[in-house]
């Protein structure tokens, strides 16, 4: 009873270590599998111009982090500017604050290193809540650009609102009134709302203030923001579209490119609340401009956190070939449990505990076609020559040795005929275990001579069956891979170790070896 | 004339419903709790087992020589003088593996019990490959015993061929649980191997009276050679055999354990050898599961080892009669 207890409670153990082990490996890869659609990309600002005075100052806006993207590395030069290291934390972002020193030409270029992967979904500080009277107003207000009073800007709303549509609802109708209406047009287009919507057509930041400029005169705070969409390309710049505070939080609409409420993983935003990047005060002939390119994913990997000795534990990091050494290796537990079903359950006898399992990793190691011919012959040649043997009355160790000079023999020109007939061998045949084959040529031939040619026969079957049971699991290449990512699924291997070895019940055999008894209470 | 319906296949209910033990129940509830591991050299050595005997005062066939050495094989003609007679066994072989019986000798050697002939040779060679441990378990060096031959008895003479027929008794915490009789045949050339054809036959505890056959696991009633009925044939000195395997089973230690007897025609029954895994096929010889008759002998709440005389008491014998010897069947 006590190890009946005791098998319980190490199955248990087993089954709970196993279950944790692959479910915390499981996560693991599953970041893993996240890195491996990491893209690195390498976006840079070059912003020029001439200061006026001293403490004329540059703000530019660092493209922020979102669920998609990090920037994992950053670095400025500078020319007759100051910058702050901190830089400057504000509700519209993360900016670099720079100061000129001296009145006269200055220029800094930043460079922001930025990993992008469409499926992570990294923590963001997303804002949540209602707004202030002060950021309503703020979001509500009219600019030059953005004319919310303009009577082009009622006409529309009112039509807008004619399908009776509720507040949020509206907010999307006036974005598809945009999407449909508005052309987009890069050079010689109107930039300011009111003209953008009576005209029709405007530059693409244009269209982004018609919507804002109609958001805002239904009275539904809406932002611009400034950001990039990474792409690899010649012409990068700045792209502007739309925040509308929804249902307490900020929604994106981007009416150039047809995005709404979800933007794409590769849209990075840099500045909330103004369409510039770049803001300047006392600086004159400002220029900026912008460039992105990909980068090699290595970069990532040399920013990772290096080596850890956790890595002991993760198989497949080593090198291929390597790998499918290991994989067979820790597909041998299940030809050893297929053993164990067949002895302890099935009742099968087998010459050999791991006889059938060895046999069948030799046979993945080469193809079936020579494991077969070179195995047939070096036994049946195996047995013949024990016959033989026998007459020169040998003693034990002397003998199995010449047996297995014979299997080697067997096994060289096996190949070396396999090769004659361009029957194309694996020389990897060679590594059918030669011991194990003669204990097998000499245990077949001592039990047909104690126990008759049957029994024999009957344990050469069973090996042979087995062995066959172990092949097809050892072939197995989604097994190899599985148990290669997650060796700890072995516990549930030696769960049913356990389980298997508190069997007492009967062998399939059983019955049909004691049929007569059953048979006789039966009569 | 039992009838039964023939069939290849017998539900795992009906077979526990006939109480058949099975191998791995065999290991795991018998042979793992009830058979100290540290006492398995007891029976896996015959000569250990042979010194047991003797201090118990079990018959055991004499030794004439052991054989340690690879140099004692050369001396071989000269421990042997002129005996015509004798058994060479390895001492830790098993199933009757390297036991070759010697009945006569000619000019050059000798005639084996089945007419053979081996010439000196050929015994410097089967003594040479006994000490390199081929018959050994795991194949251990080993030693080779050079015993005298036992006489047959008559009992079993019509319904054995060639060899000498053997009585196993499978012994449970010291109490007979059940027994069988192996009986040679042509097809098993001589020897009391099962798995070769040699016919089993099931005996009554109670009264040392053999009961059907069976031969290749199939019931039979007749012995395949001499055509005698295998049934009603009474054991001389069964009751010193029962008390002989209680005494041994109680000085082994073992509490699951198969004893072997031979039948000598002057000595009475004599004790070969002893099995700590005894095999399941005494169930078809005797045509009846052993549990009911281990878990009767578990029911009285034994200690687990007892001393002879209480086993061969007459409360012991009350209790044997009531529970185990032929009236098990009843259950």
């Amino acid at each position: 009873m006590l190890h009946r207890k005791y098998a319980t409670h190490v199955f248990l153990v087993l089954v709970v270590c196993g279950t944790a082990g692959v479910a915390l490996r499981y996560r693991a890869r599953h970041d893993l599998q996240h890195g491996l659609d990491d893209t690195a990309w390498r976006l840079m600002y070059f912003i020029e111009g001439e200061a006026r005075r001293a403490a004329a100052d540059l703000r530019a806006a660092a493209p922020a982090d979102t669920a998609h993207c990090r920037v994992f590395r950053q670095d400025f030069r500078q020319e007759n500017l100051r910058i702050n290291p901190r830089g400057r934390s504000s509700a519209q972002g993360w900016e670099v604050v720079a100061r000129a020193e001296r009145p006269g030409r200055c220029q800094m270029t930043l460079r922001f290193d930025l990993r992008l992967n469409p499926r992570a979904s990294w923590l963001t500080h997303e804002l949540r809540g209602t707004l202030t009277a002060d950021q309503r107003a703020m979001w509500l207000r009219a600019t030059p650009e953005i004319q919310v009073h303009h009577p082009v800007v009622s006409e529309i709303l009112t039509a807008a609102r004619d399908g009776g549509a509720s507040q949020s609802g509206l907010a999307q109708r006036l974005y598809q009134f945009c999407r449909a209406q508005l052309a987009t047009e890069d050079v010689e287009a109107a930039d300011d709302a009111a003209t953008v919507l009576a005209e029709g057509r405007g530059t693409p930041l244009g269209c982004a203030r018609a919507l804002l400029a109609l958001c805002r005169a239904a009275k539904i705070p809406a932002r611009p923001v400034a950001g990039f969409i990474v792409t690899a390309g010649d012409d990068a710049a700045a792209h502007v579209w739309v925040e509308v505070f929804q249902e307490e939080r900020w929604v994106p609409y981007d009416p150039v490119n047809g995005y709404e409420e979800e933007l794409p993983s590769n849209f990075v935003p840099a500045r909330r609340g103004d369409d510039q990047i770049v803001m300047a005060r006392g600086v004159r002939n400002l220029r900026v401009e912008y460039d992105i390119d990909p980068l090699p994913r290595g970069v990532l990997e040399i920013t990772a956190a290096g080596r850890s000795p956790a890595d002991i534990l993760d198989l497949t990091r080593l090198p291929l070939e390597m790998q499918r050494v290991l994989a067979l290796i820790l597909l041998m537990p299940f030809g050893a449990l297929v053993t164990c079903l067949f002895r302890n359950i099935v009742g099968l006898r087998t010459s050999g505990t791991f006889t059938p399992t060895l046999l069948a990793l030799c046979f993945v190691f080469a193809d079936w076609k020579t494991g077969c011919i070179i195995l047939v012959a070096a036994f049946l040649l195996g047995i013949v020559t024990r016959y033989l043997i026998d007459g020169l009355k040998l003693l034990i160790l002397p003998r199995l040795s010449i047996m297995l000079t014979l299997v080697v023999f067997c096994m060289v020109f096996g190949v070396s005929a396999l090769e004659y007939f361009r029957i194309a061998p694996e020389t990897q045949a060679v590594l059918l275990p030669m011991a194990i084959l003669t204990m097998l040529v000499e245990r077949f031939y001592m039990t047909s001579q104690e126990d008759g040619a049957r029994v024999a026969l009957q344990h050469l079957a069973g090996t042979l069956a087995v062995g066959f049971c172990c092949y097809l699991v050892l072939c197995w290449e989604a097994v190899a891979q599985w148990i290669l990512a997650y060796p700890e699924a072995h516990c549930f291997t030696v769960a049913l170790l356990v389980l298997i070895g508190r069997y007492t019940g009967y062998q399939l055999l059983e019955p049909w070896r004691f049929r007569d008894l059953a048979n006789e209470r039966a009569a | 004339m039992v009838r039964f319906r023939w069939r290849c296949w017998a539900w795992p209910r009906e077979l526990r419903q006939a109480g058949i033990l099975g191998m791995n129940q065999r290991n795991a509830s018998y042979i793992l709790p009830h058979n100290p591991r540290q006492y398995f050299a007891r029976v896996d050595d015959k000569l250990l087992t042979k010194q047991i005997c003797e201090q118990a005062g079990i018959p055991v066939p004499h030794t004439l020589a052991v054989l340690e050495r690879q140099g004692d094989v050369r001396r071989i003609a000269g421990i042997l003088g002129d005996r015509a007679e004798f058994v060479v066994k390895p001492t830790q072989g098993s199933g009757g593996r390297g036991i070759l019986v010697i009945a006569g000798r000619t000019a050059g050697g000798w005639i084996t019990s089945a007419g053979e002939e081996i010439r000196q040779a050929d015994m410097q060679y089967h003594l040479s490959a006994i000490l390199a441990g081929l018959y050994s378990l795991g194949g251990r060096p080993d030693r080779a015993v050079i015993e005298e031959r036992l006489t047959r008895h008559g009992a079993l003479a019509h319904v054995t061929v060639g060899g000498t027929p053997d009585i196993r008794v499978v012994v449970y915490r010291n109490v007979p649980a059940m027994a069988m009789v192996r009986l040679p045949t042509v097809a098993s050339r001589g020897r009391a191997n099962l798995h070769q054809g040699a016919v089993a036959a099931g005996i009554d505890l109670s009264s040392g009276r053999t009961t059907g056959g069976v031969c290749r696991s199939r019931i039979v009633d007749t012995h395949p050679d001499t055509h005698q009925p295998i049934a009603g044939i009474v054991i001389p000195g069964w009751q010193e055999l029962l008390a002989a395997s209680v005494r041994l089973a109680t000085r082994l230690e073992l509490g699951y354990v198969g004893i072997d007897f031979v039948l000598d025609e002057n000595r009475g029954p004599i004790v070969l050898e002893a099995n700590a895994r005894p095999g399941l096929a005494i169930q078809i010889a005797n045509r009846r599961g052993l549990l009911h008759r281990l878990r009767a002998i578990d029911s009285d709440a034994l200690p687990r080892l007892f001393s002879v005389s209480e086993a061969t008491g007459s409360a012991r014998h009350r209790w044997r009669d009531r529970h185990v010897l032929g009236h098990a069947s009843a259950r």
